[in-house]
């Protein structure tokens, strides 16, 4: 549906609302540089213990997506004490892709026994168990990038969990965990499709 | 070297050529190497004198085959030097070197010198060779995990198995069991089947079945064989009433009638007048019977097969024309003529209700399968249904039924049975409220159902009873004839080893019994002084009939003694006399 652009500018936007949607966005993917700059070219207010946290937040995230989980972990745990024990999934994803490291590593010894002392206590709970036989099933192969749980091992799959670690993390600091930006976007978007349906709807009775 | 036995080891031979050796393939499909197996299996040239190709009167055993066979059954029941020896002595190995090797190995758990011995066979099938590699790498596989050598175990997966092994989920399965038997964590991951390997031997056995029949004879092949001679043998024999499947493999087995119920054993003579009516209780334990004198009777049948009064029934005014045992045998109903129905306690003796309808009779009676209801069918010609305590359920009105009349129903409570027009049987569908209709030429007297419910056996007017299939399309399959029937209700009944024979009362005082199959009239049991007006055979044993008379006296019919003693020890079928090896029914006094 088509608007006639004259009508956008009867609405009055506050400026502050803007920079603090750019602001949040900056602040969720730990572009702290850039978050300083932003700062001081706006002139507003620096919130106190966003920089630190940002700071912490970027390292871990790093070194969960270049598969360094173990370090991760233990950043994690000093930002953030007892989140990975609340969140038992992320525990598992983090800990699934150092084994993902061993195993494209070749380090197969030291992938069976990582998995036989950190993996398997969490095969107890039904829902992992999928999980965890996916994993295993990577020991299989000699060539693991070839086999069927390839994408375990992919950049993509640590993109996601990293993903997940920075937004559980946010929401254990009590920050938002999805970016105004996101949400405007995503808002839009539904409301997009759901205008155009009704306009859909409308035509073809007419 | 002089004195040349026939033990000497093939090897020393000279290879005989594949051509010469033509008895062996039966022309299937595989193509052996040259070099192989089948010389392998000959120590020595086939065309010896007396040694032919095939053995028995029609020519149609192959020798190699059957010795082969045999060799295989003397080593499967343990007697490995016998089995050695027959291989020495008739020169036909029942297994050649290769897969001698090859089982030996797989008992060694030598699984890379197996999987090299397999290729040697020469399998056509490569489907097979991979699929038995498959199994016995597995094998391997979990062997090695049983011995917690994971990383060895782990190197076969990957090295070994993952790369053959096309179905990937089974792949899945072998890696998560690594982890499974050192910490049973994993909840239903791996079957009670996987986490543990097999045994080697029931590996072999397995093996066996997937290679080709001629390469490894399968396991138990000549039981097999003999089996299958000895239930076709069975199925033909239209005698066939024994218990027991005390087959013996020296005859044909062949019953004789001395399997058929044809002498008395015991003439009860409690009631005063005609008896009408009996029927045995499901369980084969009791007897009903009813009769012109107005009482009923329950009968006991002891271990020994010998039947005693329980009770006497009385309490109905007119004569007791039917009787219905409740589905547990616990209760019976009996049926005036015309009067009322009248339910007992078997083991009391006591009547527990009586069911009547005002101003009308009851001609029958029956129960539901669930043993909750009776019904009755009405001289008004409706049908009637009541709950036990007297409380009435249901009546269908309008020509259901006649004034004499049969009534059942089947085992699913769904059908219910009756005669409905002097020369049609109605089978109404209770639940579809569908309606069929058995329509004969003459006028239909009484019908019995088989235990299946799948058969109705109908009894007509000129002395014919046909057998009707009503599972489905109605159909007449079988007709018999042979009693007399001309003014009397005169019953019919199945019995014996699954009901394979139909038995019937005649007015001229025999009992006649058919082989239902053929339809043939196998005897004509006389004793009674009166017309035979029912006979019920046994449920629970086939060598038990009795037969009810207007002479007054119930006959108890069983095994005749001369026959049974005239036949060897050792042929078939016989000596079951109600269940106990020897006779013990002598007793003077019964007869």
């Amino acid at each position: 549906m088509d608007v006639d652009p004259r009508h956008y500018e009867h609405v009055a936007i506050n400026d502050n609302d803007i920079r603090n949607v750019v602001l949040s966005y900056l602040v969720h993917n730990c572009f702290n540089e850039t978050v300083e700059s932003f700062i001081t070219s706006t002139g507003m207010k620096q919130p106190a213990d966003y920089l630190e946290g940002m700071e912490k937040r970027k390292r871990i995230f790093h070194f969960a997506l270049e598969g360094n989980a173990l370090k991760a972990i233990e950043l994690t745990n000093q930002l953030a004490t007892d989140l990975l024990e609340k969140k038992e999934d992320l525990h598992f994803d983090l800990l699934s892709i150092h084994f993902g490291e061993l195993v494209r590593s070749r380090k197969c010894t030291e992938a069976l026994e990582f998995a036989m002392s950190k993996l398997t206590p969490f095969g107890k709970v039904q829902k992992y168990i999928e999980k965890l036989e996916d994993f295993m099933a990577l020991l299989a192969y000699e060539e693991p990038d070839k086999s069927p749980m390839f994408h375990l091992l992919s950049l993509d799959y640590r993109q996601q969990v990293a993903d997940s670690l920075n937004r559980a993390i946010l929401a254990h600091m009590n920050l938002p965990s999805y970016t105004a930006m996101e949400r405007l976007i995503q808002q839009t978007t539904v409301v997009r499709q759901c205008l155009s349906q009704e306009l859909g709807k409308v035509t073809c009775r007419s | 070297m002089g004195g040349v036995e026939d033990e000497e080891p093939a090897t020393k031979r000279t290879k005989v050529s594949f051509e010469e050796l033509r008895g062996l393939s039966n022309g299937s499909s595989f193509i052996e190497p040259v070099s192989a197996s089948s010389s392998d299996l000959m120590a020595r040239p086939l065309a010896s004198e007396g040694d032919k190709e095939v053995v028995g009167s029609k020519g149609i055993i192959k020798r190699v085959e059957f010795v082969r066979i045999i060799a295989n059954a003397l080593y499967s029941l343990g007697y490995k030097k016998s089995c050695a020896h027959l291989e020495e002595e008739s020169g036909i190995r029942l297994h050649s070197s290769v897969i001698n090797v090859f089982m030996q190995q797989i008992l060694d758990g030598n699984w890379d010198g197996s999987v090299s011995t397999l290729l040697k066979i020469g399998l056509s099938d490569e489907r097979i060779v991979l699929s038995a590699s498959l199994q016995i790498l597995e094998q391997k596989f979990f062997e090695l995990l049983d011995a917690e050598k994971v990383m060895d175990a782990l190197k076969t997966l990957r090295t070994e198995i993952a790369p053959l092994c096309i179905n990937k989920s089974r792949v899945r399965e072998l890696s998560s069991c690594i982890i499974a038997p050192s910490q049973c964590n994993l909840v239903g991951s791996c079957s009670q089947d996987t986490v543990r390997s097999k045994s080697r031997s029931k590996l072999l056995l397995e093996l066996r079945k997937l290679l080709s029949p001629t390469v490894m004879i399968p396991e138990d092949r000549l039981e097999h064989l003999v089996e299958q001679a000895l239930l076709l043998q069975r199925n033909a024999c239209i005698f066939h009433n024994s218990l027991d499947n005390e087959m013996s493999l020296y005859t044909d087995h062949l019953c004789g009638r001395d399997q058929i119920p044809s002498q008395t054993l015991q003439i009860l003579q409690e009631h005063k007048d005609e008896v009408w009516f009996l029927q045995f209780s499901h369980n084969g334990k009791y007897l009903a019977s009813s009769s012109n004198d107005r009482s009923a009777i329950i009968w006991e049948v002891d271990v020994n097969g010998g039947v005693s009064l329980k009770h006497r029934l009385f309490g109905h005014q007119k004569p007791v024309c039917a009787a219905s045992w409740s589905p547990d045998d616990h209760e019976l109903l009996t049926c005036g003529l015309e009067e009322v129905i009248r339910r007992w306690d078997v083991s009391s003796g006591e009547c527990l209700h009586v069911y009547e309808k005002a101003g009308i009779g009851l001609v029958s009676c029956g129960w539901f399968p669930d043993g909750k209801w009776i019904f009755s069918g009405v001289n008004d010609k409706s049908i009637c249904m009541w709950q036990l305590d007297g409380r009435e359920l249901q009546c269908w009105k309008g020509q259901r039924t006649l004034r004499i009349s049969d009534l059942e129903i089947t085992n699913d409570g769904k059908q219910i049975i009756s005669i409905c027009r002097e020369n049609a049987i109605l089978l109404l569908n209770r639940e579809a409220n569908t309606e069929r209709l058995i329509e004969e030429d003459q006028t239909v007297t009484t019908f019995s159902l088989s235990r299946d419910n799948r058969f109705l056996l109908v009894n007509l007017l000129d002395q014919e009873i046909h057998l009707w299939n009503i599972d489905g399309d109605l159909k007449l399959v079988a007709k018999y004839k042979g009693h007399k029937r001309t003014r009397f209700v005169i019953r019919s009944c199945f019995g014996g080893l699954a009901q394979a024979f139909i038995a019937s009362g005649s007015e001229d005082s025999q009992v006649y019994i058919w082989h239902r199959g053929s339809g043939e009239l196998i005897e004509a049991l006389p004793g009674h002084s009166g017309a035979v007006n029912c006979v019920s055979w046994n449920p629970v044993n086939p060598h038990m009939l009795a037969s009810a008379s207007d002479d007054h006296t119930i006959r108890i019919w069983g095994l005749n003694e001369l026959r049974m003693k005239r036949k060897d020890t050792h042929s078939n079928g016989v000596h079951y006399c109600n269940g106990v090896p020897e006779r013990s029914l002598k007793g003077s006094h019964w007869l």
